[in-house]
């Protein structure tokens, strides 16, 4: 069952708007628009029960719901395309390759939300991306779909691009908006939520690429029966993306539901040079890390969620028995000590202490009291932050230190 | 049902509230008196949930919501202060010291060394090793004490900035800052100047002006607002950083510009060490300019202060008691006729100085020869802004009005408070224009603005005029050779908004003042506001003028501003006074001081005429510091500064405040009036036994309308009421002097307007010499590409009546071939604007 790579997995699918159309693309819209009515699309797409692909798996339909009745200002959609989780590559190829599906998500849910602008907010370093998206969003303004009255229906729509200046914190929705409206991307204080007060202060809702791409979809076969499609709770097909330590890297398709083991040595062809495996972590690389003996766990939001850590981005970095943990969390440390915005004290002074406290364990320099300084630091930044960047840059840091502690006395004895 | 609509019920730590709907848990709280700590959190600014430190324990709400950010709710159950939260709190502390060279605040040596300073580890017994100019008042301090932290699990990470001391009044040591964000915030919301901003990311993040650049560069006011919210040593007074606490405070009004804003004096041991803003609604809301801030201390405590009065015999100094000047006074002036008597005094001294100080010349010296040098100041244009001051508006008028026309006007370091409330007029939708012919700050605001070629202002305003005039009128026959099409299509867009605006303002700075031409400038002013019956508000640069006219201290002017020609006039004062004073007649006055006949006697009172001494005989010098060595005074009696005197003032608007005394004057230094009435009582002469301001007050408040009660002054903004005009000579220049091919360049002149009792503020106030630059010449950046000049080159400018040496800055806002120069109070070129040719010297 394929919903986002079905085109994509085409050989000599181009991604152009004739492919597109060729595919069947742009049937939703024209049935979205000209059948049914905003209020009935918010409807299937509740059916659906589709969860925001970004990483915090929010209901996309019970979101869009948030928009203030017969509110007087503009509403936004905004994509958000600040992919920068590290592990995570999935919405680029859905930008690179089959851009228009993307804008008919767009699309239909701009129509959905009652909103005639939307802004497509791009990661800085997406450069053929942002050039990708400008050529679709022009192919499809001269088809009729982007514009002033799309298919004869009186309602229009403009989309933007907006390309980021490299922050991974503007993936958070609030520092993207800030950022969007020409600020310093800092989160915002909520609430209000952006659907009450977003972009320019006005009702906005941020979806995710991969999540704007289901949207098609969900038209044109309807909610109940993408909600057929994976397991309760976690409906639709979901993009993994592999890396690490695997023989068969890249980005796959399935239903939500399906086991890691499954995804690592079935689809991803087990582990490189036959080795064993030592960690997986399952959702990016702000999301706590499996040990070995946990990966016959179900890739789904709730399933992760039990066992203590979560789906997140479903960016899966597998790591083998050459690897060590100090290592590991030193990358994660300094990737999120280089990336905090700075704004609130637990993370800025937390996460620089996190690394520098793991620089020097693994330089052999490392106290006993060290690895419960880390764990301490842990606690004191999560849940104590403005944004959820403090738990993304805690809990990976307290799972490799509770599942891998002997990696961390190995440096300090 | 009020209380449905405006309160709700919350319970904080088990006492039952009933709160405003809307406030946030943290003022909820404060409210009650229930603390919870915070730093970053300030009562004038938004939210910002960075420090972390009012977390709290709410139920039903996941995790720690923070107590500044979280709106009462209904019901809400709060726990500020739970073992887990205290817990919390002293973690996220230790992450904020671990950062914070704080030192002096975990040391277990710390009450010793504040009582003895034993530990001499970091700098000098000065400061002892508590060397943070915030020692006693840091909110951190504070809040270490109240948490019990005394120790931290992380070493201190010292960040190495270089504490930036390069801007003038303030240093930033930018390791002591906790990232509260509050100075950002201040500058964001209240002053809306932008100047302040967060640069880089994470534990890289540091305040400053974006890209690295200087205050100076970085457009900042120096209004010192981040300065009075930070809760560390980070940002500091240059002045008063080691003053520590002030151990009182006195409110009082600023003598600096006509503004008048009200000003906290900050006291410890009889000496002034700042000044703050006072909250007050009327003038000032709680905002001061680089001078009210900055300057207050500085300007009244330098060393060179006069205490002992001097005269000067056979060409020596010698230091005599007040008595003996009193005396000597007395006896020239007894021996000295009416006409051979002249008197200046400031339009910087109280109403109470300048009441007496025409008292005294009328009555003691029977004499109608006093005057202010404002009458030099603001020359044959006098009378034209004394006719703006009739029709003054208050201040808060520009809270109403739609659009704001602002001529010659610029807000950056004097009446900043002014350019605040335009930026705030602007954010709720007014349109500002502006007309003035040099660079200025309000362009960034401004919807239009006109910077006319110097001698082009008139026209531009009369076709504004005309252009608005009620009845219609023949097309406009504003014409210009360079710019008619778009420029005259322009001013038909302004007129048009001006006509349909409702309640415009204008606001009328100093620019144009001294320009030959601003007797027409400013008429065309009053006309056009006529025709759009906009409120007009002249912004005087002399804080008491209103005062000096209202006083009388003009020969022209009686007390209440009647004109001193009425004979009735006279008589009732007689009345009044029950003395003798003089039928008018006077040929003197402040214009004709270096150039008239040889006096006897003059008294100079807080003023210092330019150049050197006049032609006198006798020269009493009264001010607060000594006079230029030229002047060679035969008399020196030390004053009291405003700081040290009660008293009123009149600001622009037409405001009675209060001035207080906030501290003893050095020495045997007195206020004006005291010294005048002691000396009228030496004479002899009756009617000067007061023994307080309030007594010269109430005599005032008898003969003028509106004054009110000493403790209690109407502080009613009242337009200026007073007959008669001043004589001006009217040597309106010829209007011939344009540029052509032998002096190709127009210059316009500028008068520094930033003083105090006839002295710069620059020569006593080290801060302000960065900011007001006189001397410099201003030159389009193609016109100094063409004569080979570049900026700082010293520049040889040549009329045909002068040759003069100034240094170069290049401006790209001057336009194209005209120049601009600020020179001292009393220098001048002849014309204004005054053709001239330029190059660089040596060359």
């Amino acid at each position: 069952m394929k919903i986002l790579l079905k085109n994509i997995e085409e050989p000599d699918y181009t991604g152009s708007i004739q492919d597109y159309r060729r595919k069947g693309g742009y049937t939703a819209v024209s049935k979205a628009i000209k059948e049914m009515t905003p209020e009935e699309i918010v409807e299937e797409v509740k059916k659906s029960g589709i969860r925001g692909r970004g990483g915090a798996g929010f209901p996309t339909g019970v979101k869009w719901g948030f928009i203030p009745k017969n509110t007087d200002k503009p509403i936004y959609l905004i994509c958000n395309a600040d992919e920068g989780e590290p592990g995570t590559f999935k919405d680029r190829i859905i930008i690179e390759r089959d851009p228009h599906l993307l804008l008919e998500g767009i699309i239909i849910t701009s129509y959905a939300i009652k909103s005639h602008q939307a802004y497509l907010y791009i990661r800085g370093e997406f450069v053929y991306g942002a050039n990708r998206l400008n050529s679709a969003i022009r192919e499809a303004a001269e088809a009729g779909y982007i514009g002033k009255d799309i298919l004869g229906s009186g309602y229009n729509l403009d989309v933007q691009i907006h390309r980021g200046a490299g922050g991974y914190i503007c993936g958070e929705e609030t520092a993207l908006l800030e950022s969007l409206e020409g600020k310093r991307g800092w989160p915002r204080i909520k609430p209000p939520f952006p659907a009450a007060e977003g972009a320019f202060r006005c009702p906005t809702i941020v979806n995710n690429v991969e999540t704007l791409a289901n949207i098609p979809f969900i038209i044109n076969n309807g909610g109940e029966s993408y909600a057929e499609i994976g397991v309760k709770n976690s409906t639709g097909t979901k993009l993994f993306c592999l890396s690490g330590h695997i023989n068969k890297p890249g980005i796959y398709e399935f239903p939500l539901g399906i086991s890691l083991r499954s995804l690592i040595y079935e689809h991803g062809g087990g582990i490189k040079n036959n080795n064993k495996l030592k960690g997986v972590i399952p959702g990016g690389s702000s999301m706590p890390v499996l040990a070995s003996d946990e990966i016959d766990v179900s890739m789904d939001f709730d399933s992760l969620a039990n066992i203590g850590s979560a789906l997140g981005s479903a960016g899966v970095i597998v790591m083998d028995e050459t690897v060590d943990m100090v290592d590991v969390s030193l990358n994660v440390a300094k990737f999120y000590a280089h990336e905090s915005c700075g704004q609130c004290t637990p993370c800025r002074e937390g996460m620089p202490w996190m690394r520098d406290i793991i620089s020097r364990i693994k330089d052999g320099k490392g106290k006993k009291e060290d690895i419960d300084t880390l764990l301490d630091i842990t606690y004191n930044v999560e849940g104590k932050t403005i944004c959820p960047f403090g738990e993304a840059g805690a809990w990976p840091i307290r799972a490799f230190v509770n599942k891998f502690r002997e990696d961390f006395e190995k440096h300090i004895n | 049902m009020s209380k449905e609509n405006k309160t709700v019920t919350i319970n904080i730590d088990d006492q039952i509230l009933e709160v405003e709907k809307g406030l946030t848990i943290l003022r909820a709280a404060e409210q009650n008196n229930i603390y919870i700590p915070a730093l970053c959190s300030h009562k004038n600014l938004t939210p910002f949930g960075g420090c972390r430190m009012c977390i709290v324990e709410v139920e039903g709400m996941s995790g720690f919501p923070t107590a500044c950010t979280t709106p009462v709710e209904e019901g809400m159950v709060i726990k500020t202060h739970t073992a887990q939260v205290q817990a919390s709190r002293v973690e996220i502390l230790q992450l904020i010291l671990s950062e914070h060279t704080s030192s002096c605040l975990i040391c277990e040596e710390k009450d010793e060394c504040k009582e003895y300073m034993g530990t001499i580890r970091k700098a000098g017994v000065t400061t002892g090793c508590r060397y943070c100019p915030k020692d006693g008042q840091c909110e951190l301090q504070d809040l270490v004490e109240k948490l019990g932290v005394k120790e931290i699990n992380y070493p201190i990470y010292y960040r190495n900035l270089r504490v930036e001391k390069d801007d003038p009044f303030y240093d930033r040591d930018y390791n002591l800052c906790i990232l509260c964000g509050r100075c950002i915030r201040v500058c964001q919301e209240i002053r809306i100047a932008n100047t302040l901003a967060f640069k880089q990311r994470g534990p890289k993040t540091v305040v400053g002006p974006a890209y690295d650049r200087t205050h100076i560069d970085a457009g900042c006011e120096f209004c010192g607002a981040c300065v009075s919210v930070c809760p560390t040593g980070a940002l500091s007074e240059k002045v008063s950083k080691w003053e520590g606490k002030a151990e009182r405070e006195e409110l009082t009004t600023c003598p600096l510009c006509g503004v008048g804003c009200q000003i906290r004096l900050l006291i410890k041991k009889n000496e002034i060490i700042g000044s703050l803003p006072a909250e007050d609604p009327l003038v000032n809301n709680g905002q001061l300019c680089v001078k009210g801030r900055f300057c207050v201390a500085e300007l009244v405590n330098n060393y060179q202060r006069l205490r002992k009065p001097y005269k000067t015999q056979n060409g020596t100094k010698v230091e005599i008691f007040l008595e003996e000047a009193v005396e000597l006074s007395a006896e020239k002036l007894s021996a000295c006729s009416p006409e051979q008597f002249g008197m200046l005094v400031s339009p910087n001294c109280s109403n109470e100085d300048l009441y007496i100080a025409q008292k005294f010349a009328r009555v003691a010296v029977g004499s109608h020869n006093i005057d202010t040098t404002a009458r030099t100041f603001y020359g044959t244009g006098f009378n034209a802004f004394l006719n703006l001051m009739r029709m003054a508006v208050p201040l808060s008028d520009v809270l109403k009005a739609s659009i704001i026309l602002c001529i010659g006007l610029d807000t950056r370091f004097g009446r900043s408070v002014v350019g605040v409330e335009l930026r705030k007029a602007v954010e709720r939708g007014a349109k500002i224009i502006t007309i003035n012919p040099r660079h200025h700050n309000l362009t960034m605001i401004a919807e239009k603005e006109f910077q006319p070629v110097p001698k082009m202002e008139v026209n531009l305003l009369n076709s504004l005029v005309m252009l608005t005039e009620k009845k219609k009128t023949p097309t406009s026959q504003f014409r210009s050779k360079r710019t008619t099409g778009s420029l005259s299509g322009e001013l038909s867009t302004v007129a048009k908004m001006l006509k349909e605006a409702s309640a415009p303002v204008f606001l009328v700075g100093s620019e144009f003042l001294q320009y030959d031409e601003s007797p027409q400038i400013l008429e065309a002013v009053e006309k056009l506001a006529r025709n759009v019956s906009a409120g007009i508000l002249p912004l005087p640069v002399q804080n008491n003028l209103f005062g000096s006219v209202l006083m009388g201290v003009y020969p022209e002017f009686l007390p209440g501003g009647f004109s001193s020609t009425g004979k009735e006039r006279i008589d009732n004062l007689r009345k009044r006074w029950s003395a003798d004073v003089p039928n008018f007649s006077s040929q003197w006055n402040a214009e004709t001081l270096s150039s008239g006949s040889r006096m006897k006697v003059l008294y100079f009172i807080g003023e210092v005429p330019p150049n050197s001494r006049p032609p006198s005989d006798f020269l009493i010098f009264q001010n607060i510091y000594p006079p230029d060595i030229s002047y060679e005074p035969d008399l020196v009696i030390p004053s009291a500064a405003f700081t040290e005197m009660d008293g009123t003032f009149i600001n622009g608007e037409g405001r009675i405040q209060r001035v207080r005394k906030a501290v003893d004057p050095p020495g045997e230094a007195l206020p004006d009036w005291e010294i005048l009435c002691r000396i009228a009582q030496k004479m002899g002469i009756k009617g000067f036994d007061f023994s307080n301001a309030r007594e010269i007050y109430e005599e005032i408040s008898s003969l003028i309308k509106g004054f009110g009660d000493f403790d209690n002054t109407k502080r009613k903004a009242n337009p200026m009421i007073c007959e008669g005009e001043l004589n001006i000579p009217e040597t309106r220049p010829s209007r011939t002097k344009k540029a052509d091919k032998k002096f190709p360049f127009l210059l316009s002149v500028s008068v520094g307007e930033h003083t105090y009792r006839g002295f710069p503020l620059s020569t006593w106030v080290e801060g302000l010499k960065k900011l007001f630059t006189e001397g410099i010449i201003d030159i389009n950046p193609e016109d100094a590409r063409k004569t080979g000049i570049s900026r700082s080159d010293e520049v040889i400018v040549t009329s045909a009546y002068f040759e003069k040496i100034w240094s170069a800055n290049i401006l790209s806002e001057q336009t194209q071939g005209t120049l601009h120069v600020t020179l001292p109070q009393g220098e001048s070129i002849g014309n204004n604007p005054h053709p001239v040719k330029i190059r660089k010297k040596d060359v």
